[in-house]
C-alpha cells in the first residue's frame, strides 16, 4: 500500500511561476482525479513529482522519491506522453527494452499488451499507430511492472469510447486492488464516474483537494427547486429562516430556486406553516459545473465567443456603363 | 548501472537504423577495399616488389591502407568512423525527436547511469564495428593480394586497428555530447560533417591565405590544433615527408607539426572529453 505525498512542489519559468507550493495526498485505494485549466500546471505538476524537471518540494512514494528506487517500474507506472516511442521500434520491443531495465520478465510484456488489446500490432511498427493505440501503448508501459501506484496524464486522449469506458473500469479496478491512482483529465464527465478525490489546481495553485462530492458541493449551482402556488409567501418565510446565509429568487411564476438550505428543511418549513407544495427537487451540480465555476478566474487562456454576424442582404449585380 | 546497462543494449539492438547502419558501412568499407586490392593488384609496379615480395613500408602502406579504406593517408576517408558517429547521434537524437527521453527516465532515473550507459554501449558497438571492419577488409584484401609475399608484423595490424578504434570511438562520443547539448538530431548530423569538412577547411584556408600575405606560417601551422585535423593524426602515418615526398611520417614532437599520436589524442581526445563534460551537466541539470 502505497501512498504519494507531494509537499511544496514548485517550479517556475523565467521568473513566472508554472507550479507553486502544491502539497497533496494520493491515497491508497483511491482514483484522485487531477483537474485543472489548459496550462494550469498538471503536466509539470506529474514531471516535478517524477523528477523530470527540476523544481523545488518533494514527492514521494511509499517514503521514498521516484529518483530512488533501483527498479522503479515494479513502484511506478507513468503515462506522461502521448506517443513515448521510436516510430519503427515495434510495440513488443519497446516494452521489452523497459522491462529490461527494470529486471521484468518477457512474459509480462505479451501479458499487458494483451490487456491493453493490441496483442495482434505487438510486431508492428508504432507509427502506423492511432492516438489511442499509442496511449493504449504507454498504459502497456505503465502497467509493464504492476506497479502499486500509477500517475497518468490525459491517459483517455484519443481512446474512442469503448476505449474510455475500459480504462475508466480498468482504473477502478486497480484502485480497488489497493493501488493508488493519479490521473489527470479533461473529461470531467469521465472523471465524474471515475474518481473518489480531487485535486483542482489553476495557475500553478491550489483550488481545492478533497472528495469529489465535496468539490461539487463548493458550487452555487447546488440548489433546491420549489414549485407552489404559495412562492411570494414561501420566500418570506425562507428568507427569514436563511438569515443572509444562502439566497432564495423567483424563477418563474410560482417557482423558487433556493441555496442554502436543503430540500428537506425547505419542504418542513413549507408544512409547518400549512404552505401547499406541487414539487421539491434538489439540483446537485455537475463536477463540470462546479469546474467551470470555481476554475473560472484561473484560467491561463480564456477563448472567446465567435461574433454574431448579422447575415448581409444579397447584393444584386451593377450594370455598368457599356 | 546495470539497469541502464541492459536498456541501452536492448535500445541499441531494437532499432532498425543500428543494424543496416552497420551492416551498410560495412559492405561499403569491405567493398571499397575489394575495389581498390583489385585496382592496386592489376596495377602494382613490379619494381615496388622483391621479387613477388612487398616488405617494409611498401607493405606496411599497402596492408593499412587496404584495411582501413585509406584513412591512413586521410582520415576523412574513413567513412566507418562518421557512421559510428551517426550511431552515437540517433542514441541520442531519438531520446528528444520522439520524446523518448521521459520514458527512459521514468525506467532508469538516475540520469548519471543512462547517460554512462549510452556512452559505454554505443562505444563497445563502435569497438567491434571499427574491429570487424578492418578485419573483414584485410580478409578480403588478402585474397586480392595472394600470390604476393607481404611481410608485416601482427604487431602492427594490431596498432592500426586500435589506432582506428580510438578515433572511432572519440569521434562517436563528440558526436553524441553535441547531440544532447543541442537536443537537435538533425542539426548534430549536419554538424557532424560540416564541422570537420566545411568549417575546419574554411579555417586552414584563411589561416594558408593570413600566412601567405603576412609572410608568418604561424597561422597555418597553427591549424593542425584543430579538433578534427588533430584528431586525424591518431589514424594517419602516411603523408608528406620534409623534402616534399611521400612515405611513413615519424613526427619527432609531441606537438610538433605534424601532431604525434600522442599529441593528436591529446588534443582531440581534451576537446571530446570538454564537449562530453558540459554535455553531462546539462543533462543532468536540465529539465527532461
Amino acid at each position: 500500500m502505497a501512498m504519494i505525498e507531494a509537499r511544496n512542489l514548485a517550479k517556475s519559468y523565467a521568473g513566472k511561476a508554472a507550479v507553486s507550493g502544491l502539497s497533496f495526498d494520493v491515497r491508497p485505494g483511491t482514483v484522485t482525479g487531477f483537474l485543472g485549466p489548459n496550462g494550469a500546471g498538471k503536466s509539470t505538476t506529474m514531471r516535478l513529482m517524477l523528477g523530470l524537471d527540476n523544481g523545488s518540494g518533494t514527492c514521494t512514494f511509499d517514503g521514498k522519491p521516484f529518483t530512488s528506487y533501483a527498479q522503479p517500474m515494479r513502484e511506478v507506472g507513468a503515462l506522461l506522453e502521448a506517443k513515448p516511442f521510436h516510430p519503427t521500434r515495434s510495440a513488443r520491443n519497446h516494452l521489452r527494452m523497459l522491462a529490461a531495465a527494470n529486471r521484468i520478465p518477457d512474459s509480462r510484456v505479451d501479458e499487458v499488451l494483451g490487456l491493453v488489446g493490441l496483442h495482434d500490432v505487438a510486431g508492428k511498427k508504432p507509427s502506423t499507430f492511432s492516438l489511442g493505440m499509442g496511449q493504449r501503448l504507454g498504459l502497456a508501459a505503465a502497467l509493464l511492472g504492476d506497479p502499486h501506484t500509477l500517475i497518468l496524464d490525459e491517459p483517455a486522449n484519443g481512446l474512442d469510447p469503448q476505449g474510455i469506458h475500459w480504462l475508466r473500469e480498468l482504473l477502478k479496478a486497480l484502485a480497488a486492488d489497493g493501488r493508488s491512482v493519479f490521473v489527470s483529465s479533461h473529461l470531467l464527465s469521465e472523471m465524474a464516474l471515475m474518481a473518489d478525490e480531487l485535486v483542482v489546481i489553476g495557475k500553478g495553485r491550489m483550488i481545492a483537494n478533497g472528495p469529489v462530492a465535496d468539490f461539487t458541493k463548493m458550487s452555487v449551482r447546488n440548489h433546491v427547486r420549489v414549485v407552489t402556488p404559495q412562492a411570494s409567501e414561501l420566500a418570506s418565510l425562507i428568507g427569514a429562516k436563511l438569515a443572509g446565509v444562502g439566497s432564495v429568487q423567483l424563477a418563474a411564476a410560482g417557482e423558487l430556486t433556493v441555496t442554502g438550505l436543503d430540500a428537506r428543511a425547505v419542504g418542513d418549513l413549507a408544512f409547518d406553516n400549512a404552505i401547499r407544495v406541487h414539487e421539491l427537487s434538489t439540483h446537485q451540480a455537475t463536477l463540470e459545473e462546479a469546474f467551470l465555476e470555481i476554475t473560472g478566474s484561473s484560467a491561463e487562456y480564456n477563448a472567446h465567443a465567435p461574433e454574431q454576424h448579422a447575415p448581409k442582404p444579397p447584393t444584386t449585380p451593377q450594370e455598368g456603363p457599356r | 548501472m546495470t539497469a541502464a546497462l541492459r536498456y541501452e543494449i536492448t535500445r541499441l539492438r531494437t532499432l532498425r537504423s543500428t543494424w543496416w547502419l552497420t551492416f551498410g558501412v560495412l559492405f561499403v568499407g569491405v567493398g571499397f577495399t575489394a575495389i581498390a586490392s583489385l585496382v592496386i593488384r592489376l596495377n602494382l609496379h613490379t619494381d615496388e616488389l622483391n621479387g613477388q615480395q612487398l616488405s617494409g613500408d611498401m607493405a606496411k602502406f599497402y596492408v593499412d591502407a587496404a584495411m582501413t579504406q585509406f584513412s591512413i593517408v586521410d582520415p576523412m576517408f574513413y567513412l566507418v568512423a562518421f557512421v559510428a558517429a551517426i550511431v552515437g547521434v540517433l542514441a541520442w537524437g531519438h531520446e528528444y525527436r520522439h520524446g523518448m527521453i521521459r520514458a527512459t527516465l521514468t525506467a532508469v532515473p538516475q540520469r548519471w547511469a543512462v547517460f554512462s550507459a549510452k556512452y559505454v554501449v554505443v562505444g563497445a558497438w563502435v569497438v567491434v564495428l571499427v574491429v570487424t571492419s578492418c578485419l573483414l577488409s584485410l580478409l578480403v584484401a588478402s585474397i586480392f593480394f595472394m600470390g604476393i609475399d607481404v611481410s608485416y608484423e601482427a604487431e602492427d595490424i594490431l596498432v592500426t586497428i586500435l589506432r582506428h578504434v580510438l578515433y572511432s570511438v572519440l569521434v562517436t562520443w563528440l558526436a553524441m555530447s553535441l547531440t544532447v547539448l543541442v537536443r537537435h538530431q538533425t542539426f548534430a548530423l549536419v554538424m557532424l560533417f560540416l564541422w570537420p569538412m566545411g568549417i575546419e577547411t574554411l579555417v586552414k584556408a584563411f589561416a594558408v591565405m593570413v600566412s601567405a600575405f603576412s609572410g608568418n606560417k604561424v597561422y597555418e601551422h597553427a591549424t593542425r590544433f584543430l579538433p578534427f585535423n588533430a584528431g586525424g593524426r591518431i589514424m594517419q602515418t602516411f603523408g608528406a615527408l620534409p623534402g616534399g615526398t611521400f612515405g611513413l611520417q615519424h613526427p619527432s614532437q609531441m606537438f610538433g607539426d605534424p601532431l604525434s599520436l600522442l599529441g593528436g589524442t591529446i588534443v582531440f581526445g581534451g576537446f571530446s572529453a570538454l564537449i562530453t563534460a558540459g554535455a553531462f551537466a546539462a543533462f543532468v541539470t536540465r529539465d527532461a
